[in-house]
């Protein structure tokens, strides 16, 4: 069976849910998202990525607690379901195939500076 | 947490609100808050806010403005088992609530009456003249008249008659012009080997006029089915008559059309004209309706043409019309301007006419059944004042009519509470139902609807007084059904949107444990404000009444300044035998006095002319003029104040005038004035008599400057005095036989007619009635139906009070102190409503009588009256639920729980 096609905005955000385990809701997985990628995006479109991630089954959702800086409103909280995990892995490993087979000095060097 | 936390822009989230799918809207506005608060930390409020707005409308996207699909089935209100449902809920609800159904289905079957009948009144007069092709390209040509140096112009809906040939000639953007001239005769049907038939001219008071002599391109103007004869030229040859199908057949009888091309019929004694043409009449409303089409060519080739002079530029004839219809390259506009220079080039002292001018316009046809101030001899003018009238009136009543739905329903929406809670524990949603209450209405306003569809028609009947002949209500018309739809939905919107909204807003938690009132006191407050309303209304219209009843009275019974007991008027054929006739009737017995004159003291018609005097300087009065000879004052006892009635002669050479002309001569004794001389018409006449103001006109006019002289050639016709004071009707009726037959002597061909001269006088006030009657008519439906409301009310009252007035009255409470305690609330409501129409009322009815020169005052006794009167019969109303209620044992009242 053919995987289920994933962008790259979703790819991120599925593995953003990943990192954050328990605590990943819209606002988590958005500052997170900024953090590490360090460009900025936007609620809606964490919003929207979530949504059509839950409708092909890679996230499961339940509503959390309602916090008072909300306005008294709940929290939707994600986590990555089996067939997401399993989409990752995929993923993974045929980045790391394909990195495998790269010829050695075939890819111009760069410097890294961290 | 305490600290009340920053607060994002209100609008934003309600827009957010409004767009965001529901089952979405909690974890993203949730969302939004959180970053907004750290925005607020990070950035400040102001940048916060901005960001914020963005956040939601970066939201709008597809999949949050996507509803999630109901997962349970859903049925519909429409599905036919609820509708089913439906009917048999409402039709239940009605059946056991008769009184109320019956309440409401009166009143709205009255409002509905009064909204159809006057809708079809409506329809009918814009109906007129708006059919003919190229509608929008036919005028009449009218203009602005002016006679003399001094005087003002005035509308005409006619030109003089050498103007269309003018018009023809010079300007180029008028693609037709055609003229007709109005014609009254009798018709004769000369017959082959018979006598010849005669058909009488029509009666000028009932039947629209029929002959015209109307040139060729009439036709080109206005389009008609041909059914014999030559479109393009049967009309353009002297004695040439085209016929519509009836009337052909009213003088030919049965055959075939074409067959009764080349009959003669014989106009005036003397117009032989040839059949040429036969057409249909138009099945639409027009003021247009001639049947007889004479070729205006007979005019120059008969003697008509010393009756109408088609090269007058001086004079103006109301028979003579010109219709116009533009090319269309050209405007209306454009065409008033040419119209104008035409009018400079043509009129005034250069151009030869004097100082009488014309300034000619433009009239649209679609104009010429409203525009009173162009008149003519055939068109019937639609009173808009009166329509609008009736308009406010027809829908006051439903207005009123839709109050009590309301109050009624609203009343008794405890009764059903429990339903209402049942219907939403099982699912029902608060528009459903709204809808079932709404089809409730529907039922009800429907039936309503029927029944007025039923009595339409009788109304239309008993009201033909005011209706226009020829007006017919008719169901099966798109334009009538739509109306009906209309005002049927219309309706139901009025009455049953509001008692709907309350009825479903019950919450079934709090109605099922048996609380059954609302917080209803805001509710009793537009219950109570509708019944103030509705007697506002009522008594507006009581006041209108009395008032207008008030006025009438005082207009029949005001001294006139002369006397109109047992005068006939009788109009000759104005030439010299009528003096013959006039000196017959002397002689017949229970005749007292007979006088030769133009029109009786008092008329619809006047003259007016000027009058030049001289005391230091020379002035010049605008007077109207009385013409009869010396017996005109003793007849009709006019009262002589100063000098003496004129002499009998033969000619004019004494003038006698009234109080009014002495003052504007600037006299302050009447006695002054004898001696002085007038000018009339270029000579000098000496005033030898003053009478007392008298009036000429309807009270509506105020008394001009008059004078009355001997002046033979206006003064043909008889004002006859008889003297059957005391007398049976049927001596009465001998004496008119004795004057027939003198008439008869000496006109032996013409019929006689005669009129009194106090119908006439009623006769002008015949306006004034009909108002009379219609004001009567609206506040007896206005009073009734508030009454229907305020006793369904009070019947209501008195139920829920049962027990209460048991208790009362096993407590000793006597009968008057329980009427009493029910009336009280009503009564006050009513002295409520006298306090809000009186002052209404006071300008309404002051606006009516500035109408009238001559008027009654507005006494303040009138207000009381009808206060009065809506307050007694308000009690009368409300005191019989109330007797009732107080009289029943209270045994009866308790003994269940």
């Amino acid at each position: 069976m053919r995987r289920t096609y994933l962008g790259e905005f979703e790819e991120i955000v599925l593995l953003t849910v990943a990192v954050l385990g328990e605590g990943a809701y819209g606002v988590s997985i958005t500052n997170e998202l900024d953090e590490q990628s360090g460009r900025s995006v936007s609620l809606s479109a964490v919003h929207a990525a979530l949504h059509r991630l839950e409708e092909k089954g890679m996230l499961s959702s339940y509503l959390g607690d309602a916090t008072a800086e909300r306005g008294g409103r709940r929290k939707r909280l994600f986590s990555v379901t089996a067939l997401g995990s399993q989409t990752l892995h995929e993923i993974r490993s045929v980045r790391e195939r394909l990195w495998s087979s790269i010829p050695p000095n075939s890819l111009p060097s760069i410097a890294f500076e961290l | 947490m305490s600290a009340k936390l920053p607060q994002p822009p209100k609008w934003a989230d309600w827009l957010l609100e409004f767009f965001c799918a529901p089952h979405l809207l909690e974890e993203i506005q949730g969302d939004l808050y959180e970053r907004f608060q750290r925005q607020v930390q990070l950035f400040g409020l102001r940048s916060a806010r901005q960001q914020y707005v963005w956040a939601v409308l970066s939201f709008l996207k597809p999949f949050a403005l996507k509803r999630k699909p109901n997962p349970y089935p859903n049925t519909s209100l429409f599905h036919p088992a609820m509708l089913q449902n439906q009917f048999k809920i409402a039709w239940r609800n009605l059946w056991n609530h008769k009184a109320t159904a019956a309440i409401n289905l009166l009143g709205l079957t009255l409002g509905i009456s009064a909204c159809l009948v006057l809708g079809v009144v409506i329809h009918f007069e814009l109906s007129f003249d708006r059919f003919h092709p190229d509608q929008e390209r036919i005028y009449r040509v009218v203009g602005q008249a002016k006679f003399g140096k001094e005087g003002a112009f005035n509308p005409i809906g006619f030109v003089p008659r050498a103007v269309p040939a003018a018009l023809r000639e010079e300007l180029v953007d008028l693609e037709v012009v055609a003229t007709f001239h109005n014609m009254e005769s009798a018709v004769v049907v000369p017959r082959a080997g018979q006598d010849a038939k005669t058909f009488p001219s029509r009666n000028m008071d009932k039947d629209p006029a029929q002959i015209v002599l109307a040139e060729q391109e009439y036709f080109d103007i206005f389009s008609y089915e041909w059914l014999a004869g030559d479109p393009s030229s049967a009309l353009s040859e002297p004695y040439r008559v085209v016929l519509t199908e009836p009337k052909a057949r009213l003088y030919f009888g049965e055959g075939d059309l074409k067959s009764f091309l080349g009959r003669e019929l014989v106009y005036r004694d003397s117009i032989r004209a040839t059949l040429s043409g036969i057409i249909k009449p138009w099945a639409q409303h027009t003021d247009l309706g001639f049947t007889d089409f004479i070729s205006a060519a007979s005019i120059r080739a008969s003697f008509l043409k010393q009756e109408i002079n088609l090269d007058e530029w001086t004079d103006i004839w109301s028979a003579s019309q010109v219709f116009v219809k533009r090319s269309k390259a050209s405007d209306e506009a454009k065409l008033n301007a040419q119209l104008k220079s035409f009018s400079q080039r043509h009129f005034g002292p250069k151009a030869g006419t004097g100082d009488f001018v014309v300034n000619l316009q433009l009239q649209p046809i679609s104009d010429l059944h409203f525009n009173r101030a162009y008149m003519d001899n055939y068109s019937r003018k639609a009173h808009l004042p009166t329509l609008y009238g009736l308009t406010g009136v027809a829908l006051f009543i439903l207005i009123i009519a839709a109050i009590n739905f309301i109050n009624l329903s609203t009343a008794q929406a405890t009764r059903r509470s429990r339903e209402v809670g049942m219907r939403k524990v099982l699912g029902s949603s608060r528009g459903s139902l709204i809808g079932q209450f709404m089809s409730e209405t529907l039922i009800l306003t429907s039936l309503s609807m029927v029944l007025a569809l039923l009595v339409a028609n009788p109304i239309l009947h008993s009201l033909r007084s005011f209706i226009p002949a020829g007006v017919h209500f008719t169901l099966f018309n798109p334009t009538v059904m739509l109306y009906l739809l209309g005002i049927t939905l219309l309706t139901v919107f009025l009455a049953g949107f509001y008692p709907a909204v309350i009825l479903s807003a019950y919450r079934p938690a709090l109605v099922l444990k048996g609380a059954t009132a609302l917080a209803g006191s805001s509710r009793s407050y537009l219950r109570k404000g509708l019944i103030v309303f509705q007697f506002t209304v009522s008594l507006i219209f009581i006041i209108g009444t009395l008032m207008v009843g008030r006025q009438l009275n005082y207009m029949r019974n005001k001294d006139l300044g002369f006397s109109a007991d047992q005068v006939i008027m009788i109009n000759t054929k104005h030439d010299d035998k009528s003096s013959v006739l006039a000196e017959k009737v002397r002689q017949i017995a229970g005749v007292k006095q007979v006088a030769m004159q133009w029109s009786a003291p008092l008329s619809e018609w006047y003259s007016l002319t000027n009058l030049k005097y001289k005391r230091e300087e020379e002035k010049e009065v605008e007077v109207s003029g009385k013409m009869g000879d010396a017996n005109f004052i003793p007849l009709y006892q006019l009262k002589l104040v100063a000098g003496r009635n004129y002499r009998p002669s033969d000619t004019l050479t004494e003038l006698v005038i009234n109080q009014s002309l002495v003052k504007s001569m600037g006299f302050k004794k009447d006695a002054e004035a004898l001696g002085q001389l007038l000018n009339l018409n270029g000579r000098d006449y000496p005033v030898v008599g003053v009478v007392a103001d008298f009036h000429e006109n309807s009270l509506q006019a105020p008394i001009r400057p008059t004078f009355i002289a001997y002046i033979p050639s206006m003064s043909k016709n008889l004002g006859v005095k008889l003297n059957t004071a005391g007398q049976t009707m049927g001596e009465g009726k001998v004496v008119l036989d004795k004057i027939q037959k003198a008439w008869l002597a000496v006109y032996p061909d013409d019929k006689f007619e005669y009129t009194f001269l106090d119908d006439a006088i009623a006769n002008l006030y015949r306006g004034e009635q009909k108002i009379s009657t219609l004001v009567n008519t609206a506040a007896a439906i206005a009073i009734l139906i508030s009454c229907l409301g305020l006793l369904g009310l009070a019947t209501f009252t008195a139920e829920q009070r049962t027990k209460e007035i048991g208790v009362r009255k096993v407590l000793g409470a006597s009968i008057s102190s329980i009427v009493l305690l029910l009336s009280r609330d009503f009564v006050q409501l009513v002295f409520l409503a006298i306090v809000i129409a009186s002052p209404l009322a006071w300008w309404a009815t002051q606006l009516w009588l500035k109408n009238f020169a001559y008027r009654v005052n507005l006494e303040w006794w009138v207000f009381a009256l009808a206060g009065v009167m809506a307050l007694g019969i308000a009690l009368l109303t409300v005191s019989f639920q109330s007797l009732k209620a107080a009289i029943r044992n209270p045994v009866e009242s308790l003994k269940s729980e």
